[in-house]
């Protein structure tokens, strides 16, 4: 049987976070159980007015009850579409898809850095590896946003236990300027040796990137690029490599290692 | 049960439902979707000579009910896919056609020579017409030039060759008529109609290749009237695709003329598109009480 499945699913809750931000919970998904955290799923937009699937990366799951929960911002048609989904709704999925984050040693001291929308995959990878007794206070999550409206599931962070690094590009909460900054400046406080894994607007993975190569602190990026077909047919996500070529993003990510792709 | 074999210039589908070029890779990520002996037949990727890397993204576009993709004939090359690809597709009842295309007639002799001796590629199919790459519209659109080619590829490849037709040209049927003169044994068409979108905020075209191949459910009418046409002007054996993307858009191509069809952007949507395809087709047979996929052929009761 394969691993990816394509499914009609329920949209079982849907909720509005403010500020174009909303949270589904999609389901029954035989093989939610499954998913790795950093996989994403390709979720037909109903209505028939958007031509293509739109991807997401999972944000949760609940294997006892079959289903998954995604985050996301509304920024084109597509989006704003499955924000006016209503609970009952039926979409088709299909996932999971494309290679998930290579879970950290048990013991290492870990550094997640979330930008805006980007945290979804990062609060799942935070929460799948406290479940295989990652000492929680090893893991430092950074979260910045442009404003405090922009940090969404705060609490829902917090509950994990985790280090929680907050930052505003606007200084309306936590610390004042980019997640980078912050993580530079915990580094310089805070000697050791780390592992780093982001997601976020690409700015910020270009200037995460960098600091990982001068530190060399090893490390994970989720990207992302519009995506076509999701299962590395159409070739039409492509980002291009350091080593030179190019990598679908659908296949052979979403997740890289640091310095891997060219950004 | 309704009989859904269908023959073209000697060789036995399953079915007349096949994956078109470019949309389906080599079949390895379908295959972990679907078995691809279930496929009346597998177009792959096209390949040149050497690999390709294809134009820097972005390469696609959505557009209203379609898309625009210049992806610029992204492959692996002759060897890799002999060596790898064709390979894979080994474990699978199903028809392997290969799709060639190259700068100048040459590089498409030189890559049917080489697949002369793989008999897993049970026929090959010339993309003359890729909107991308500056060479193929060349042979596109002149007829002695596509009849030409034709007949050096024929010289040198043993089993069944199909012209894939560009719609970008003035007049198809000439095209097709050239094509058969030079020998082909079956035509396919269409491919994707040049088309562009512009970013109002960039003031940039939305693909770094500027213009693109439009596809999908939008080009549909324009591929039903190109077959419809060249069915009347050419013997051989006609494939048909354009925007198929269910069992009721393949029965209007088969009524059209085509023999078979060929299954493309519908997979980027639905890629187990072409299982459903082949169920929905049968039940409309067994509806209609037809014996068989073949009698619908060219069957259109035209005005």
């Amino acid at each position: 049987m394969s691993r990816i499945a394509i499914e009609d699913v329920k949209i079982l809750d849907s909720s509005d976070l403010g500020r174009g931000n909303y949270r589904l919970i999609l389901g029954p998904f035989g093989r939610s159980r499954s998913i790795m955290a950093g996989q994403f799923v390709h979720l037909q937009v109903p209505g028939g007015s958007v031509f293509f699937r739109r991807a997401f990366s999972v944000y949760d799951v609940n294997p006892e009850e079959k289903t998954l929960e995604i985050l996301f911002k509304v920024f084109g048609r597509g989006t704003a579409l499955l924000a006016k989904c209503r609970r009952g709704d039926t979409v088709n999925l299909m996932g999971p898809l494309g290679h998930g984050f290579d879970p950290p040693g048990k013991k290492e001291s870990v550094i997640l850095a979330a930008g805006g929308i980007g945290m979804p995959p990062l609060y799942f990878l935070a929460k799948q590896m406290i479940q295989k007794k990652h000492e929680s206070d090893k893991i430092h999550f950074f979260y910045g946003g442009n404003c405090r409206a922009d940090l969404i599931e705060v609490a829902r962070i917090k509950k994990l236990g985790v280090k929680l690094h907050l930052s505003t590009d606007d200084g309306s909460f936590g610390f004042k300027g980019f997640v980078t900054s912050g993580i530079k400046e915990y580094l310089e406080n805070n000697k050791g040796d780390y592992r780093l894994y982001a997601c976020g607007p690409t700015g910020m993975l270009k200037a995460i990137d960098r600091v990982a190569q001068e530190r060399t602190i090893p490390g994970q990026l989720s990207l992302e690029a519009p995506m076509p077909c999701g299962i590395g047919v159409c070739l039409g996500c492509v980002l291009p490599l350091t080593s030179g070529g190019y990598t679908r993003v659908c296949r052979e990510g979403p997740v890289y290692n640091i310095g891997e792709v060219l950004l | 049960m309704p009989d859904l074999a269908v023959e073209i210039a000697g060789v036995k589908f399953n079915n007349p439902i096949l994956t078109a070029s470019g949309t389906c890779g080599y079949g390895e990520e379908l295959a972990e979707l679907f078995d691809l002996s279930q496929l009346g037949g597998i177009v792959t990727k096209s390949i040149t000579v050497r690999p390709r890397e294809g134009h820097p993204p972005p390469r696609t576009a959505e557009t209203a009910s379609g898309m625009l993709n210049a992806i610029g004939l992204a492959n692996v090359g002759v060897d890799k896919f002999i060596e790898e690809k064709l390979k894979f597709l080994e474990k699978f009842d199903t028809r392997v056609i290969v799709n060639v295309a190259g700068a100048k007639v040459q590089e498409y002799v030189e890559i049917s020579a080489r697949l002369a001796d793989c008999s897993r590629a049970d026929m090959i199919e010339l993309n003359f017409s890729c909107p991308n790459v500056e060479a193929g519209m060349a042979i596109a659109g002149d007829p002695i030039a596509a009849e030409k080619a034709v007949r050096e590829v024929k010289r040198v490849f043993p089993r069944p060759v199909i012209a894939k037709l560009s719609p970008n040209v003035t007049d198809i049927v000439a095209i097709a008529r050239a094509c058969e003169g030079g020998g082909a044994d079956a035509l396919s068409l269409i491919n994707t109609l040049v088309g562009m979108a512009v970013d109002i905020e960039t003031f940039r075209p939305c693909l770094t290749n500027n213009t693109g191949g439009l596809s999908g459910p939008a080009v549909k009418p324009v591929a039903l009237a190109m077959v419809y046409k060249v069915y009347k002007a050419v013997k051989v054996p006609l494939i048909g695709l354009g925007g198929i993307s269910n069992y009721k858009d393949v029965v209007e191509f088969l009524l059209c003329g085509a023999t078979a069809v060929q299954i493309g952007t519908a997979l980027f949507i639905e890629p187990d598109a072409p299982i459903k395809i082949v169920k929905d087709l049968r039940n409309y047979l067994t509806k209609n009480k037809l014996g068989s996929a073949r009698e619908l052929v060219g069957q259109l009761r035209s005005y």
